[in-house]
């Protein structure tokens, strides 16, 4: 009779789907959580990427073009221009921040990049109307005009000519590029370097940072590692160094909490499994002692208990996988769940589960059969 | 006849110093193959401890054991083997497993001996009709009378083909309908199956059908 388990798992029925329905839960909040982290991480890094730049300048100290605050002069662009190692002309100035639009009324959130269109810094072309209009970083003029015109995320619902507002200042809709949205869908408003000046550093003709290619054939750690020793007062990092320091800034650290969350809901898998096998395991102690005395060995009772506990945890996991992968489809953030790492928390879920139902089934296996003696099942 | 079963000098005590508990105090016991023997005695005079050291379920502090020739060598045998291949154990309350029927309470016991599925399914329905519940082997224990269950109790004590089958206080939770019931089971049992059997009771009136009786007092025997 081989099915005996599942006999007692269909008596026990309400115990056994709660028991399963627990680990369902925590695995789709380990995996959920590390969807969310995954998708930060992705959005962290794919306008970066998406620039074509491989040098970012940042002012020295700053800690990074991301991270720490970093204002750079104009007069810079004239010796980046030219510097060795450094594609001749690739330097643009770029304006990176966060800001506060309002919108159709409303307050929302958005970062500014401003940069010189047709430079590296952001899309080349509207998907839908124009790109803002061109002007120079170079010979600044406060009272020049300044066009306060916008290229919009498409997927931030906003139609050309509509006006948003930034720094209470009013800017126009021109065009809508394809959707790039930064850590945790915060869309991205480009618009000319002179225009982010305007709007968000006062007028001030600063920019927080700069971004050149380097130059055919010589590696960007080369190009980063020259400036070390030069009398300009800048901090010069590759890609690969600027993306690493985003996904510290913006996702593994603010996150810190969320991976230590992780670990716990593991830890909590573990617990529930290794509780509720507990708890059966006692309320059915006086069985265990039955199924002992007319001859069951102790590895008929561990497999008795493990077989369940197998069972539960398999089920458990394979609903929180399923389920995971359908609420990031549906969340209303960007959730990526990768298939290899949901197999790893599945298989290390599954095993902690395990481990505790086997904690729990030890004490099934020292069950006194004197127990058959006394009182009722 | 030869003995399924002899203890000599076995003692069992419970607990340590001042609040231990002698529990059995040096018994010499023999049961001879086909006898039923009865071990009667007041309330915690140590019977039930007596079949539990018989039955390789408690281990005695002194003593040796033997069953069916085979002395039992407590701390290094896996006793479990024992139990089931050659004892068969009847409770006070029954203790069958409630998520199983009545045929797989009884197949239960093959299935722990590593009997095949359809072997051990033809056996527990014989078994089952032979105690007079051909027509219960689905019920669940929930769904049996009192009397009902210690049949199904009874069969699931035989269906290894035991040496002895130990029944404690079997017929304590029975009305006397149902104890003379069990017991007419018992007699055609042993008529059918030539098993020893030694029950555990305070029932004066089963004493008619024993062969023997060992009346117990203090961990001791007193008469036999």
């Amino acid at each position: 009779m081989k099915s005996i388990f599942l006999k007692d798992m269909a008596y026990r029925r309400t115990r056994v789907v709660l028991t399963a329905i627990g680990i369902t839960v925590l695995i789709l909040l380990i995996l959920f959580l590390g969807g969310i982290m995954n998708g930060m991480r992705i959005q962290a890094t794919q306008y970066v990427e998406s620039t074509g730049a491989d040098i970012w300048i940042s002012a020295e100290g700053s800690g990074g073009a991301f991270i720490g605050f970093s204002m750079l002069i104009e007069e810079y662009m004239a010796q980046l221009n030219v510097a060795p190692g450094l594609e001749p002309h690739s330097a643009s100035p770029l304006v990176f921040a966060q800001a506060r639009p309002i919108i159709r009324g409303k307050p929302s959130k958005a970062i500014v990049v401003g940069y010189q269109s047709g430079k590296l810094g952001g899309p080349a072309h509207a998907r839908e109307g124009r790109m803002f209009a061109k002007s120079k970083f170079a010979g600044y003029s406060p009272e020049a005009e300044v066009d306060l015109e916008v290229v919009v995320d498409e997927k931030m619902g906003l139609e050309i000519g509509e006006r948003i507002v930034i720094g209470g200042k009013e800017l126009k809709v021109v065009g809508k590029v394809e959707s790039l949205m930064f850590v945790l869908d915060t869309p991205l408003l480009f618009m000319n370097v002179r225009t982010a000046q305007n709007v968000l550093l006062g007028n001030y003709p600063r920019v927080n940072m700069m971004i050149a290619k380097s130059g055919k054939g010589v590696p960007p750690e080369k190009v980063a590692k020259q400036f070390e020793y030069s009398p300009l007062k800048i901090e010069v990092r590759t890609l690969q160094q600027t993306i690493d320091d985003i996904i510290d800034y913006y996702v593994v650290s603010p996150m810190r909490a969320v991976t230590f969350l992780r670990v716990m809901l593991w830890l909590a898998a573990g617990i529930l499994v290794g509780m509720i096998t507990y708890v059966t395991t006692l309320e059915k102690t006086q069985e265990i002692g039955v199924l002992k005395a007319i001859g069951a060995s102790n590895m008929y009772v561990m497999q008795l208990i493990l077989k369940q506990v197998v069972l539960i945890s398999i089920v458990g996991v394979l609903c929180g996988l399923i389920l995971s992968f359908i609420f990031a489809a549906v969340a209303p953030i960007f959730v990526s769940i990768h298939l290899l790492e949901s197999i790893i928390v599945a298989v290390i879920s599954f095993l902690v589960c395990c481990f505790s139902g086997y904690l729990a089934a030890r004490k099934a296996v020292a069950v006194d059969p004197m127990l058959a003696f006394r009182g009722e099942i | 006849m030869g003995l399924v079963v002899e203890g000599k000098g076995l003692t069992k005590r419970f607990g340590e110093g001042e609040a231990g508990v002698l529990a059995v105090n040096s018994v010499d016991i023999a049961i001879r193959e086909g006898e039923l023997i009865m071990l009667m005695g007041d309330s915690g005079c140590g019977k039930t401890t007596l079949i539990s050291l018989l039955g390789c379920i408690l281990t005695p502090n002194e003593g040796e054991l033997w069953i069916d020739g085979d002395q039992i060598n407590h701390p290094d045998q896996d006793l479990s083997v024992v139990r089931r291949e050659k004892i068969g154990f009847v409770f006070q309350l029954f203790h069958l497993l409630p998520y199983l029927t009545a045929l797989e309470n009884v197949m239960v016991a093959m299935d722990l001996a590593g009997e095949k599925n359809d072997q051990a399914e033809n056996r527990a329905e014989e078994l089952l009709t032979q105690v007079g519940l051909g027509d219960r082997l689905e019920h669940r224990p929930a769904q049996l009378s009192g009397g009902e269950k210690q049949r199904v109790s009874f069969a699931r004590a035989l269906a290894n083909n035991p040496k002895i089958v130990f029944a404690d206080e079997p017929t304590a939770n029975l009305d006397s309908r149902q104890s003379e019931n069990l017991m007419s089971l018992v007699r055609e049992l042993r008529q059918e199956h030539r098993t020893t059997i030694a029950i555990v009771t305070h029932h004066e009136g089963l004493k008619k059908d024993a062969d023997r009786i060992v009346q117990m007092k203090d961990g001791r025997i007193v008469s036999e």
